[in-house]
């Protein structure tokens, strides 16, 4: 027995559906954002808490920035274990991210230490800006990703 | 839709292409004994989970098969 050749309409229709399954993969990549977007809200409300505590190493600050952190896991942890499906490149995006972020906060924090832009003198406000920066590739990344359910 | 995905979990191919768990299981049994298909198995605390993705072989056959199609629409 042998089997039937598809007629055209057959194989454009076999073609779109493989084009809608491919969507519904990249809508799951976008799901990755939502880890990406916890670090960035820690990093932000750690940049907060600095610029805004008046003397470093306060324990108001101390205890803000403990609980930021744990509460940035736990949420990043409750995310990964809920995404279904990713593909190739929304994970190759999301671990780009994090390295990118690794790098360019290493930049940051250097430049910062090196132009004395941090220093015991200097205000808290000035760990908030180096943060913000520092953020970018989270904000690139994040966006990049949640382009990914179009 | 698991050309398009790295990894995908059994249930989210389920649910998105509408089977029963017992049918996908079997087509899945199929592709794995033909060599297409990966079937790895795991846990999420205690809750069982499957992952399933294409092999290096499943994905050539699987761009094979979407070029012939490609030339039967054109």
């Amino acid at each position: 027995m042998t089997e039937a050749q598809p007629t055209r309409q057959n194989a454009a229709a076999a073609l779109a559906e493989v084009g809608i399954r491919a969507q519904q993969v990249r809508q799951a990549d976008s799901h990755l954002r939502w880890m990406l977007l916890a670090l960035l809200a820690a990093y932000l409300v750690v940049a907060v808490l600095m610029s805004l505590s008046p003397h470093h190493g306060s324990t108001f600050a101390a205890v803000g920035i403990m609980a930021t952190l744990v509460a940035a896991v736990a949420f990043a942890v409750v995310v990964g274990v809920r995404i279904r499906a990713y593909s190739r490149a929304g994970i190759r995006l999301y671990f780009g991210t994090i390295i990118a972020f690794n790098l360019w906060n290493a930049i940051v924090t250097s430049a910062s230490i090196a132009t004395r832009f941090w220093g015991p003198g200097q205000p808290g406000y000035h760990f908030g800006i180096s943060e913000a920066v520092g953020v970018v590739p989270l904000v690139i990344g994040a966006w990049l990703l949640s382009r990914r359910r179009d | 839709m698991l050309a398009a995905a790295e990894n995908a979990e059994f249930g989210f191919v389920r649910d998105n292409v509408e089977v029963t768990d017992s049918m996908l299981s079997k087509q899945m049994s199929a592709l794995e004994h033909a060599g297409y298909v990966k079937v790895k198995k795991g846990f999420v605390g205690k809750r069982p989970r499957t992952w399933l993705s294409l092999t290096k072989d499943g994905r050539r056959r699987f761009a094979r098969h979407m070029n012939a199609l490609r030339e039967i629409a054109s």
